[in-house]
Parts: C-alpha cells; structure tokens; sequence
C-alpha cells in the first residue's frame, strides 16, 4: 500500500501542487470574506469595544506548500499595532501550529466568555489519493483519453480540496486577528510573529490518552450539567436548546448535501465515459453515424464541465458553509458550556457562603469566593449573549450570502448548459 | 428448426420450397404472406358470433396451421415454377407490385403441380360462385385486383360453418391426398419430409395440403349449400358485420389480391364494392389457369392503382385517433419510441403510408402465488390493411410474448432475417412479483414491471416495423386474436423444451467456436468484423449508461434526502428570514430531486434501454450470420458427399460392377442436386442477409441518431426545469436580511 502509494506520487508528479496562488483564483473559498463580513458587521453593532480599522492587524495565508503529508502555510501579517517589531512579516507554519494556538485560546479561561473560532480541519487528501489509487488501477481499462481526462478531474478536484485546507486556515487566523480581545493575545503574537519553528510536536501518547480523559470528563459534566443545573436566564436555556438542535440539524444536512456534492460530481464524471464510448461508437459506425455522435460526444464533454462545476459550486456554497457552521456552531455550544459550568460554580459558591455562614466561620473568604463567582458569571454571561448575538448575524449573513451566490451559480450553469445542448440539438437538425 | 435442416438427408423438395417461400415473402414484403394468417382470428371471431362452439381453446390451437396453410400454397408453388423467376428483381422494387405477380404466379402455378384435380377443383367451386354474384360484379372482371377472393372465403366459411374437422389438417389431408392423386405429389412429400423435422415444420407442411387438398373437396361439397350464407353475409348493409365479415374472407385469401381487397373493407361502408370484387375474384381464378404469365404483367398495373388511394386516406383519418397515451404506469419516453417507429418503418416497407404502431399497457397481476403470472394489454394501431381494425387491443402474458418470438425465429431464422429478440426471462423478478402482495408498493417491483413493460413495448414494435415479420400469421394472430392463446409451454427455463434448448445452444455454441468458414465473401468479412467491434462498443457504452444511470439515481436520492434535512434545518432555524430561505432552499431542492429522477429515467430508458436492445439485436444478427455458416457447412457437406459418391460410382465402374454403378449413378444425381440445391440456399441466405443487414443499418443509424436527439432533449428540459427552480429560490435568499 505504501509502497504503491510512493510510486504512484513519483508517478503523477502533479501532487506536489506546490504554489496556490489564493488570490486570482476564482474557486477561492468565500469563507473567508464572508466572516470578515459578518465580524464587521459584529462590531460595527458594538460600540465599547476599541475603535479598530482593518489595517490594524491583517492577517492572510500567502502560500501554500504540499510536500508529501504536510502542507507548509506561509501566514503573511500586515500591522500596525506596537507590539509587533516589524509592520509585515511572514512566517511559515503547519497545520499542527494552527492546532496549537487553538488549543491556547480554548484553555485560556479568559476567553471562556467567547467564541472560540473553530480550528481549521486537518488537511486531508486521503479522498484524492484514493481516488487517484483507483484510477491507476483501472488504468488498463479505460482509454487514454478517458484516463487523461479522469486524471485531470481527479488533479482540479485535488487542487480544489487543497484550496479549501488553505482557505480554512487562514479563516481561522482572520477571525482571531480581527477579534478585539484574541487579537491582543500573546499566543497569537508569538504564532505570527516567531521565525522559527514553534515546535509544536504532536500530542504523545500520555497527553492523548490525557485529552482524552479530559474529554470524556468534559462531556459527562456538560451532559450532568445539562441534565442538572437550571439556568436561570431564559435566553440562554433557550440559546442551549437551540444551539443543541441546531447543531445536530446542520450536522444532517452538511452531511447529506456532502453526499448529494459527491453523487453530482459522479455524475459529471459518467459523462468522461459516455463521451468517449460515444465518439468510439461513431468511428466504427462510419460516416453515416460518426458526425453525428461526435457532436454528441462533444457535447457531452462539454456538458460533463459545466456539471462537474454545478458539482463543486454546491460543495463550495452549500455543504462548506453548512460545514462551518457546524464548527462554528460547536463552538458557540463550547461556550455555553462554559457558561453554564461558571453558573455551576457560582451556585456551588453561594451553597458554600451559606454553610460558612450557618456555620460562621470562613464567612469572609467564602463571601470573597461568592462575589468572585458572581462577578465572574454575570460578565461571562454578557460577554456570551454578545457573542451569540454576533454568531447569529454572522450566521445569517453568511447564509445569505452564500445561498445567493449558490443559487446564481447554478442559474448560470444550467442556462449554460441548457443553451449547449439546444446549441448542439440545433447543429443536429440542420445535419 | 435450424438443426434439423444441417443433416444432409433433410434435404428435401419441401424444405427447398419453403425455403424459397420465405425468400419469396421478404421480397414481395409486407402485403403478401400476412393476408393469410388473419384466418385464425377472423374465423375465431366469426365463430364466436355464430355461436358455434369453437371458441373454445381447441379450435384456436387447430386454426393456426391454416393461416400457415395460407401461406404455403403461393410460396410453395412460385419456387416450384423458380422459371417465373420474377421473385428476384421485379418485385423487390415495387412490394405492392410484387405482390401482384406473387399472387399471379400463384395462381398460374397452381395448374402445373396439379393439373388435373386443382384447377378443376376451382372452377368447380367457383362457377356456382360466379353465378351468384357475377350478376352485378362480371363486367368489371378485367380489373381483377382481389380474384382470389370469393372462392377462398368459400373456403374459409366452409370450415366454419360446415366441418369444423377440416380446420385439423391431419385428419383431412391423408384422405384429400388420396383423392387428388397427381396434384399432391407435392404435398404428399412434404408430408413424408417433414416429419423428421421439427413439430413446427410438421404443422407447416401438414397445412399445407390441407389448403391445396382439402379445400376443393370441402368446396365441393359446400360450395353451393355455403355460399348463399356466405354472400348474404357480405351484403348485409350493416357496416361492421360486413367489414367483419370481409375482412374475413379476405385473410383466407394467401395473396395480395385479398390485402387489396382489404383496404376497402378498412375504410368501411363498401361492401357492395367489395362483394363485387370478390366475385371478381373468382372470376379471375378460373381464368388464370388459362394463362398465366400474362396476368402478372397484365393485372399489376391496375392492381398497384386501386390499392395506393385508398390507403393514402386512412392515414389521416386514424391518425387523430392516436392517442398513444397507453402508458399509464410509466411517465416515461417509452411511447416515443414507438412513435419513432413509423418512419422507420416506411423505411423499411418503402410502402410510404403504412404504420404499426403497438403499446404495451396495463400490467396486471393474475392468480396467485408461483403460479401467477402478468398480463399486459396490447393495443395495436394501423392502417396496414391486412388488419381487420385500425385500433384494438388484446391481452397477452409474458409466456405469450416469448412464445412469439420463438415462433418467429423457427420459422424466419433461417432465411436470414434478423429477428428482434424478445425481452428476457427474469426469474428472480418474476418471482419477486410473484411473492409479493397485490398491492404491493415495492418500488424495485413496480420499476421491474415497468422496465418489462417498456421493453416488451419496444420488442413488439420492432418486430412490427418488419414488414416480413409483422405480416407472419403467428404475429397477427398474437396481436389479433381476441382470446387467450395457447399456452407457450416452451418458453419456461424449466421445462423439457427448455433443456432441450439449452443443450442445442451449448451444441451451438461449440459449433461456433470450433468451425471457422473461409469467408469468400468480402463483405460479410467486413460485416462480421464491424458487428464484433459494435457489439464491444455498444457493451462498453452501455457500462458507462448503466454508471450514469445509477449515479444519477443517487444523486436524486441524495438530493431528496438534503431535502428532508434542509426541511429541518429550516425549522430549527431562528432567525425567521433565514428560516424561510432555508425552508424555500428545501423545496427548491426536492423539486431538483424530481427532476434528477425524471432525467435518471430518461437515462434509463433513452440511453440505457436502446443500446441494451441493440445489444441484443446484434445478438440476434450474429444468430443469423451463423445460420448462414450453418448452411455453409450444409452445402460443403454436400460437397464432399458428392465427390465421395463419385469416387465410389468411378470405383463400381472400373470394378465394372454395373448394377453398382447404376446405384451410384444416382445416388451422384441425388447428391448432385443437394449441392446445388444448398448452394442455392447459401446464396439465398447471403443475398438476405445483406438485405436484411443494409435495413438494419439502416434502422439502427436511425434509432441511434433519435435515441440520442431525444436524450439530448430531455436533458435540455431537465436543464430549463433546474432553471425555474432557482429562478424562484433566488429572490428568497435575497430577501434574507
């Protein structure tokens, strides 16, 4: 396997797809501008936080490296803020780092109160691979022709799906730098800013199976809590069943319209195989058929593109929002959980106060701890209907976005398509 | 069938007859043969109407041999005189014209084989007849289209109404053999012949005396007591009865004189026309022994006049009547095909005007358990005057169709004609079907139905598109016959015949594969090459339509199930603008659903469906290339025989063993005659075969290029439908706010 694996990279040299330029290319990931959208929009209906232009801090992945398993980002800073010592810097990371830093905001309890945003998923051309592995197998059964043409679906869907691990990433770093309070972060500078290699090594076996624990933990208490603990406001009991839902439903959806992408692009890809069985046909049929099906053929040919677009137009559109918000949305459920275990403790601190004060003894420290708990809970608690409301409009703008863009997407395939065949259905006639 | 005829020792008169007959049908086409075998439903329905017991089952399975008896007379005797020769040249131009001097030759032919009992047999019956009718019709002799006519329909009333016994040929014809000494010679040795071939051939050939023999007599006897009903049958002023009734008459008749005859009763409300005509009929017969080649140039030109106009009308007329709606289980473009027949046909038929057009509707589950089956109801509609209606319907079971089928290529195989094949046996979804409750909503039962239904459509309609194929009695008898057929028992798996079929395929297919002809023959060199490499290609495409197809089926499903769970996520959704976006995001969605399946079925049937036939067909033609080796092997055979027989009469003479050499002597003639006889034969089947094969091309170039306009169009409509969706869905996402 692995070695097939080897001579087939060596064979199809096209997976070292080295330079990405982000920038001119229209299959570009939205993500991106659609959260810098929404963020602005956020704080643009928040008036306490510090006045910010966008020039501040910018954040963007310039380059984009694939060298066997790994994939190298250049993560590109433009700024202005003091601390940093140089106004434009790049430095080079890997996915692990982007993890890394992720991970920082997560346990860092100042941020309990926010929206962690969502780690970028783990590059992952496995699908590709496989695919690929496939089609070297089938290799003696198809033409060179339909090869050809397969290889090339297989190289664009590649290039599509490495794009998309970019654009991710650099969604995550533009969210974070575009953020009042994570963008002061210390990580955050240090990640941006240091030349070297963070070495950031992957979790050894102890800290997994430790992660694991704590998760396993995490997620019996957010399930007790859940199950327990009354919230005593309203809005985020109903935040809590919302999100809940919410998430399994878009989780559904994401899912399936993963699924409707995927059947859609098979489709196009029949049509590599119908066109040249059709344009064989005409040859051993002779003159009187072979005009004819050529044109056919060719149109399949064409039609195949434009369907092979609709394909990953959906897949950009439709299942990669859905796909974030499902992350997003997750996020946002981490924070209540957050909330709702602050609440646990706050309580937890008033039974205590009241036993010290029954017992009167420790009153002051108990009152302390109260009143920190307090003070504690009722900022996070602003701080979480804030960003809520913010996960809110950046959802729906993104939506709403996106589902435009989707639905003129496909208007503009299948007007293109339509008029292809009445195009070819015309120059059949006239034959 | 096939298999009896690779035996040397078969070699017989009859078989060359028979032979020569079909030759004769493809050339003269359409309008010939088929007149013959509308007898049995005809006869069925007229004795249904008097009440006469035959309805039941046993006269249905007695009646068949007659159409074929039908058949017989012409064709076998026209090879008999191959001296007319005419069969080749002249009529393969001008079917209708061909018909003419098929009938004519018949009819002159007749004399020579039986001098002495037939034609007197004829003027016998048909004087009586003359002087009934010829009051008003005598004049108009000389016109003479449908002569044959009176005396046939003579013939065919007769049965009914007099001796149903004669309808069983085999008790008839040994004594009617006996009476007509001279004249059944011939008859007489195909009866001896054809024993040792197949049942099939048994029924053929025992018909056949049965028309030449046992209708004089049976003429004779009732020729004067028949008749009078017979004629008032036909004057009746009720339009239908006499349609009905002269429709009759005139499928008895084995000539095209009775299909011109037939395209009046068709347009209805002519009967004193017709009645006039068949008298003429008669008239005509008696004479036609005085001088037969005459008539055939003579006759033509009138015949191919009168029988043009009155079909020209009847185009129109029922065409409005088309409502080829029949498919009400299936939305699907079946019906096009059907529809795209037609003009293919005209191809093939070059006889511009006529179509067949048949679907297929209405499957039904009937009886219980394994031992149910499913109908179908077959609606027919035509302006082919042969049939007796333009629009009607049977009920047929699945049995029935691939018994037709069988019965066709038994009897056209081996003349070189490309046979449809019918659609396949599936025993697992029989069975399913079976099993399964009658209200079953299985979807993978329902969409097996359809599929069956749809492909049972396009066989039919094939086969109808072959003039040859769809005027053979056994065909119009399926589509006719207003009653159950016999039981094809032959066509379960399980069965005897079953076994039997599939040793002689194994034998087959060994034979295939392990002899190799010298083809001399460039272009069936070419030709097999050319239909190996489109059966490779046609496979492969119909890999990749089968891929199509089935992504596309689950690309629908996972469409509608985005749907479902767009649905609700829309209904979780808060924010109340988003949530209706979503919710339109949801319909939009299940509409394209829709859509996807509707464009999958169009796969399916447009794409899918023809080539797989087209597979098959290939099948078919391959089966009749091979026919063609066998009569090769048939003929080297000979050969060799020859040449044996002759070392061994150069032998008996050099050991100047005379009584030896006599033996051998003739047994070099018998052997000599064989090898030119199956030489003929293989010229015979090539020259079919290429004609056979330039239709095909022909046809297929068509199909393909409809196959392929009519997917494209249905993309295109898929396409404009997607565009609605979202033309409706955009507004909605813009109205997020």
């Amino acid at each position: 396997m692995n070695g097939g694996r080897e001579s087939e990279v060596l064979h199809f040299s096209w997976l070292h797809v080295d330079r990405v330029d982000m920038l001119v290319d229209e299959l570009k990931f939205t993500m991106d501008e659609t959260v810098q959208m929404a963020v602005d929009d956020a704080r643009s209906g928040r008036s306490d936080t510090v006045d910010l232009n966008d020039s501040t801090l910018q954040v963007d992945i310039s380059d984009a490296l694939s060298e066997r398993e790994k994939v190298k980002f250049t993560v590109h800073t433009k700024t202005t803020l003091p601390d940093y010592n140089k106004p434009e810097f790049s430095v080079v990371r890997q996915h692990e780092e982007f993890i890394w830093l992720h991970d920082r905001f997560d346990e860092n309890e100042d941020y309990a109160g926010y929206i962690i945003p969502p780690p970028p998923p783990r590059p992952d051309f496995d699908a590709s691979r496989e695919k690929l592995q496939k089609l070297g197998e089938g290799e003696g059964s198809m033409t060179k022709e339909e090869f050809n043409k397969m290889k090339q679906e297989l190289e664009a869907e590649y290039l599509a799906t490495f794009k998309k691990t970019v654009a991710m990433h650099e969604v995550f770093l533009t969210r974070l730098a575009q953020h009042p309070i994570f963008r002061t972060d210390h990580n955050f500078k240090v990640f941006l800013e240091y030349e070297q290699d963070l070495s950031v090594r992957t979790k050894n076996k102890k800290e997994k199976v430790e992660g694991l624990f704590r998760s396993i933990n995490r997620s019996t208490d957010e399930i007790l809590l859940a199950a327990t603990q009354k919230d005593v406001d309203d809005y985020f009991e109903k935040e809590k069943g919302f999100l809940l839902e919410y998430h399994a439903a878009i989780k559904d959806s994401t899912l399936k319209a993963d699924k409707m992408t995927q059947a859609h692009k098979s489709v196009a890809d029949s049509y590599i195989k119908l066109s040249t069985g059709l344009s064989q046909l005409g040859t051993i049929e002779g003159p009187r058929l072979e005009k004819f099906i050529n044109k056919v053929s060719d149109t399949f040919e064409k039609a195949r593109k434009v369907e092979g677009r609709v394909a990953s137009d959906e897949d950009l559109k439709l299942s990669d929002t859905l796909r974030y918000y499902v992350r997003d949305g997750s996020a946002a459920k981490d924070l209540l959980y957050r909330r709702l275990r602050c609440l646990a403790n706050y309580e937890q601190a008033n039974k205590n106060l009241d036993r010290a004060r029954a017992k009167n003894k420790d009153v002051h420290a108990a009152e302390l701890a109260q009143q920190n708990a307090c003070e504690r809970f009722e900022h996070m608690s602003a701080r979480a209907k804030e960003e809520l409301n913010s996960f809110k409009t950046r959802r729906v703008a993104a939506f709403k976005k996106n589902l435009i863009e989707l639905a003129e997407l496909e208007l503009k395939h299948a007007k293109a398509q339509a008029q292809l065949l009445k195009n070819c259905l015309q120059a059949l006639q006239e034959e | 069938m096939a298999d009896s005829r690779e035996p040397p020792p078969l070699f017989n008169d009859d078989d060359d007859s028979r032979k020569d007959d079909d030759n004769d049908d493809l050339f003269t086409s359409a309008v010939q043969s088929p007149v013959s075998e509308l007898t049995t439903p005809e006869d069925q329905t007229k004795q249904e109407g008097a009440g006469d017991p035959l309805t039941s089952p046993p006269p249905a399975t007695s009646f068949p041999p007659d159409p074929s008896g039908g058949d017989r007379p012409d064709l076998f005797e026209s090879c008999e005189e191959p001296s007319v020769g005419g069969f080749s040249s002249v009529p393969l131009e001008q079917p209708a014209e061909g018909g003419g001097t098929q009938q004519v030759s018949t009819d002159a032919q007749d004399p020579p084989p039986t001098p002495p009992t037939t034609p007197s047999v004829g003027s016998l019956v048909e004087i009586p007849l003359i002087v009934d009718t010829d009051q008003d019709l005598q004049p108009s002799t000389s016109s003479s289209s449908s002569l044959t006519r009176p005396d046939f329909t003579l013939f065919d009333t007769t049965p009914d109404t007099s001796e149903t016994p004669v309808s069983s040929p085999d008790i008839l014809s040994p004594p009617t053999t006996s009476n007509t000494s001279t004249s059944t010679t011939t008859s007489a040795q195909e009866l001896s012949a054809s024993p040792p071939s197949s049942s099939a051939l048994l029924d053929l050939s025992m018909t056949l005396p049965q028309e030449l023999s046992s209708e004089p007599p049976a003429n004779l006897v009732d020729a004067s007591s028949v008749e009078p009903a017979v004629m008032s049958s036909f004057i009746t002023p009720a339009e239908e009865a006499s349609v009905l009734d002269a429709a009759a008459p005139t499928n008895d008749d084995d000539d095209d004189a009775a299909a011109a005859a037939a395209i009046p009763t068709n347009l209805a409300g002519e009967d004193p026309a017709l009645s006039s005509e068949e008298a003429l009929v008669t008239v005509y017969d008696s004479e036609t022994p005085e001088d037969p080649p005459l008539p055939a140039s003579n006759i033509l030109p009138p015949m191919g006049a009168p029988l043009t106009p009155p079909v020209a009308p009847i185009t129109p007329t029922a065409t409005p009547n088309l409502t080829p709606n029949v498919t009400p289980a299936a939305p699907t473009p079946v019906t096009p095909v059907a529809a795209a027949r037609p003009s293919a046909e005209q191809l093939e038929s070059e006889s511009g005007d006529e179509f067949i057009e048949i679907s297929i509707s209405d499957p039904q589950k009937i009886g219980d358990g394994m031992s149910s089956y499913m109908a179908y109801k077959v609606t027919t509609k035509t302006n082919i005057p042969y049939f007796r209606k333009k629009h009607w319907s049977v009920t047929r079971r699945f049995s029935d169709f691939l018994g037709l089928h069988g019965k066709l290529v038994e009897k056209h195989l081996h003349s070189g004609r490309i046979i449809p094949p019918a659609p396949e046996k599936s025993a697992i979804g029989t069975t399913k079907i079976k099993l399964g409750s009658d209200k079953s909503s299985d979807s993978s039962s329902t969409d097996f139905i359809e599929r069956r239904r749809a492909s049972l459509e396009r066989y039919m309609n094939r086969t109808a598109a072959h003039p040859t194929l769809r005027s053979d009695p056994d065909f119009r008898e399926f589509i006719e016959l207003d009653a159950e057929l016999p039981r094809a028992t032959q066509t379960s798996a399980l069965s005897s015949a079953g076994v039997l079929r599939l040793f002689n395929r194994v034998g087959e297919t060994v034979n295939k594969m392990t002899f190799k002809m010298d083809e001399s023959d460039q272009w069936f060199e070419e030709k097999t090459q050319q239909i190996e490499n489109l059966d490779a290609q046609l496979r492969k495409l119909h890999a990749a339509m089968e891929g199509l197809v089935a992504y596309r089926r689950e690309l629908a499903t996972s469409t509608a199930s985005f749907a479902k769970s767009a649905a609700v996520l829309s209904s979780v959704e808060e924010h109340s603008a988003l949530s209706r976006a979503l919710h339109q995001l949801a319909e939009s969605t299940e509409r394209t659903h829709t859509i996807h399946h509707a464009q999958a079925d169009a796969d399916f049937y447009h794409l899918s469906e023809t080539t797989k036939d087209y597979i098959h067909l290939i099948g078919a033609v391959k089966d009749v290339f091979h026919e063609r080796v066998k009569t090769f092997q048939t003929w080297q055979h000979s050969q060799t025989m020859l040449a044996k027989k002759r070392e061994a009469k150069a032998k008996a003479e050099l050991a100047g063993r005379m009584d030896k050499v006599q033996q051998a002597q003739d047994e070099v003639a018998e052997w000599e005659a064989k090898v030119e006889r199956s030489q003929e034969e293989f010229d015979r089947i090539s020259r079919a075969i290429k004609k056979e094969m330039e239709q095909f091309d022909i046809v297929r170039v068509k199909d393909f290029k409809d196959m392929l306009v009519k997917y494209l169009e249905a993309l295109m409509t898929s396409q404009q439908q997607i565009i609605k969706v979202w033309e409706t869905f955009l507004p909605e996402a813009r109205a997020i706010s």
